[in-house]
């Protein structure tokens, strides 16, 4: 990391962190196979002050550990895209000085997924652009989604390409129309920590479609559905297997004591913002009891916030009339919880007996206490993807980088509730797994811890900071944020 | 004689209920926002924003609404006379026109809401009273929306209790059956559910019966759509789940 200005003010603060960070400060990219220990309590340089990472069952060795090793070709590891610096998931910066240090080697940068399209000249900077740009992986997808056993599920809709940028989607290897029909999209990984929370939540039948829910196939027992953007992965054990044949692109299958091993890491993980450049130590006696890893670590999970006595992130009051930073906090966190908006227009939110539209908070759908996922499974159309409201330029730009497609529904489908029967879209996400209508455009909101370690932010990357975040939801939702505002709710969800 | 007083009663009923099709408008209040819709030159109370726990379901902007209510007695409720009973069914297409949203008057209140702005552990729906467990055959009723198979949370709830029952007595047979209806407009128009609705709400039941680990399950369905009476169609937009010890 070239900030040398950043660092010396970060390492200043880390100097005066609490005992348990000391010393721990460092800049750190873990490469494949190079086998190190990882400290109980760890801490690492981010863009807003110190990342804290523990390791709740302790220190951890790293040498032939299957996280840690590659276990494909590709000479890819799992934490060539879930690194401990950048939260579990990997930052544009740090990719940029990956590519920098590594001339495009590193095999994050892999030509299967690491590139916009496997094919291109993998030694050019443009081939990997959506990478470099907004931390975006290829994610091959078979059209018509398949069933677990093979067969392909009935569908509700037709897809077109209308725009290919990256020439994935309609090359006839890799595309739409090649013998192994495959949409390609491009998404963010994401963390690979705090998953108590994020697979906690599992019920029988799934609120949002009244339909029964995923079951993790080793216990069949229902699961949460929120691990991925899309759920289409029901366990941390499938996923790691999906991954590994995926992106590390492994010949033979990993062994069940790899799985376990990797699933057992990734369990005790926990990241979450530790000190702030202005504003020191996060989790310290008599502040708001949700911040820094430690708390995510003791914290039970599963549990809906309630803003009444228990909210979603632990009360904030005491850093009311504080210094300006922690009162800015504060008042982040009072929007956070209690600042309505009209929230409108999306998919699995309005539309599931709630109304549209419905005058509640950012805190009605970021719901689950310590992570701000949503305590059902979480997919819903938010707008990100969906033309017009898409984070792409709402008319033509030639610097638009992700694929168009056009999604048009049969008659006897239900439609999208606020988009009807014909939809374009960057992503068409849940929809993808499903086959249905409602679902084009939903994503799987994911957790907001550590948010100041790993941008870019949404699905697809498209948020370069968090202040582009909270300008996405003030326009998507009208909801007239003062300045103030939006610098109180940055403050705030830097501080997670 | 009481064949007398049942015709007038009736048509008293009949003259108090209230079933159409508009667009719903959402008025803004101080508290929480109330959703009403005008039929015939008249404003009428639907409900206000609660949660999914409740049993009313508000209707949504971008699409028409199937309000099928009794006028209830009683001083008007944000401004428009309150129907109750009131079954509430989103229409499914999206329509562009149904877009109005009221600023909040003063004078014009929401009547209280059980529950604040953010998430809530809390339903904002009472406690039900506790109830005596069931024995012998038991049919449980999932009721759904005009034109609609979502189940919706009470309709989940209760697919949930007849899994629970037909588990705990070890059921030989359990009998989903699946209907649609027609429903009579208080204009005399008739809306019928579309074909083949009922034939996949009896499906999606039965699919969730079996994942959730009941066997013996039997589906049936009725191809015809239900006479409706314009007072108790939403009670027939409907799939029965016989549960035989």
């Amino acid at each position: 990391m070239r900030r040398p200005f950043l660092v010396v003010v970060v390492f200043g603060i880390a100097l005066t962190l609490s005992a348990q960070y000391q010393d721990r400060f460092k800049i750190t990219w873990i490469e494949p196979g190079s086998g190190a220990i990882l400290p109980e309590l760890d801490a690492f340089d981010s863009v807003e002050g110190t990342l804290g990472v523990v390791n709740a069952s302790g220190p951890v060795n790293t040498e032939g550990h299957p996280f840690f090793t590659p276990l494909g070709t590709n000479g890819r590891a799992c934490v060539n895209c879930h690194q401990p610096t950048y939260g579990m998931s990997v930052s544009v910066e740090g990719l940029l000085e990956r590519w920098r240090l590594t001339d495009g080697k590193d095999p994050v940068f892999a030509e299967f997924d690491g590139s916009n399209c496997p094919g291109l000249p993998q030694d050019q900077q443009s081939s990997h652009s959506l990478l470099l740009k907004r931390g975006l992986f290829r994610i091959p997808l078979p059209w018509p989604p398949r069933n677990a056993d093979g067969s392909p599920k009935p569908v509700e809709f037709t897809i077109e390409v209308v725009r290919d940028p990256t020439g994935c989607n309609t090359s006839r290897e890799y595309g739409l129309k090649s013998a192994d029909p495959t949409i390609s999209v491009y998404r963010r990984p994401r963390p690979a920590a705090n998953l108590k929370y994020v697979t906690s939540g599992g019920q029988p039948i799934v609120l949002k479609t009244g339909t029964l829910a995923d079951v993790d196939p080793e216990t069949g027992k229902p699961v949460g559905m929120n691990l991925m953007s899309d759920a289409r992965e029901p366990s941390l054990k499938t996923q790691a297997l999906s991954a590994i044949m995926g992106h590390e692109e492994a010949r033979v299958t990993p062994s069940r004591e790899q799985l376990e091993k990797i699933v057992e890491y990734e369990s005790q993980v926990y990241v979450a913002q530790a000190a702030h450049i202005f504003g020191g130590p996060l989790a310290v006696p008599g502040g708001p009891a949700g911040l820094g890893p430690i708390a995510l670590r003791d914290h039970r999970a599963g549990i809906l916030g309630d803003n009444d006595y228990d909210p979603v992130f632990g009360q904030f009051n005491s850093w009311k009339g504080n210094d300006y930073y922690h009162a800015s906090v504060a008042r982040g966190a009072d929007i956070f919880m209690f600042r309505q908006f009209w929230l409108r227009d999306a998919a699995h939110i309005n539309s599931i007996g709630l109304g549209n539209p419905l005058k509640r908070t950012c805190a009605t759908c970021h719901n689950a206490q310590m992570t701000g996922q949503d305590l059902s499974a979480g997919w819903v159309d938010v707008g990100t993807t969906n033309y017009p409201t898409w984070t792409e330029p709402s008319t033509w730009a030639d610097s638009s980088e992700l694929p168009v497609f056009k999604i048009t529904c049969v008659r006897d489908a239900d439609p999208h509730p606020y988009l009807g029967r014909v939809i374009y879209t960057t992503d068409p996400g849940r929809a993808l797994i499903s086959g249905r209508c409602i679902d084009v455009g939903s994503i799987v909101m994911q957790q907001l811890r550590g948010l100041a370690a790993r941008a870019p932010y949404f699905a697809n990357g498209s948020a370069k900071t968090l202040r582009e975040v909270v300008d996405f939801y003030d326009r998507r939702f009208d909801m007239k944020l003062s300045d103030q505002e939006k610098e109180d709710l940055i403050n705030f969800l830097g501080v997670l | 004689m009481r064949f007398g007083l049942f015709i007038v009663g009736a048509i008293v009923a009949l003259a108090q209920q209230r079933n159409f099709v508009s667009c719903p408008i959402v008025r803004d209040t101080k508290t929480v926002p109330c959703f009403l819709a005008e039929y015939d030159g008249e404003t009428y109370f639907l409900g206000i924003q609660q949660d999914i726990t409740n049993d009313f379901h508000p209707p949504q902007l971008k699409h028409e609404v199937l309000v099928e209510g009794a006028v209830a007695q009683g001083p008007r409720v944000c401004g428009g006379i309150p129907l109750k009973p009131v079954s509430i069914s989103v229409l499914k297409e999206v329509n562009l026109a149904c877009n109005t949203l009221l600023p909040a008057e003063p004078g014009i209140e929401a009547p209280p809401a059980p529950r604040g702005a953010g998430p809530s552990s809390r339903s904002s729906k009472a406690g039900a009273a506790p109830r005596s467990p069931l024995s012998g055959r038991q049919e449980f009723t999932v009721l759904y929306a005009f034109n609609d198979d979502y189940l919706e949370f009470g309709a989940n709830q209760v697919v949930t209790e007849a899994v629970a029952y037909a588990k705990r007595i070890g059921a030989s047979n359990v009998k989903v059956t699946g209907y649609r209806a027609t429903t009579i407009l208080s204009n005399g128009e008739r809306l019928i559910e579309k074909a083949g609705l009922g034939e996949k709400r009896a499906q999606n039941i039965a699919t969730l019966l079996r994942g959730l680990g009941v066997s013996g399950v039997a589906v049936e369905w009725r191809n015809e759509a239900e006479r409706g009476d314009g007072q108790t169609d939403p009670s027939r937009r409907r799939v029965t789940i016989l549960v035989t010890p």
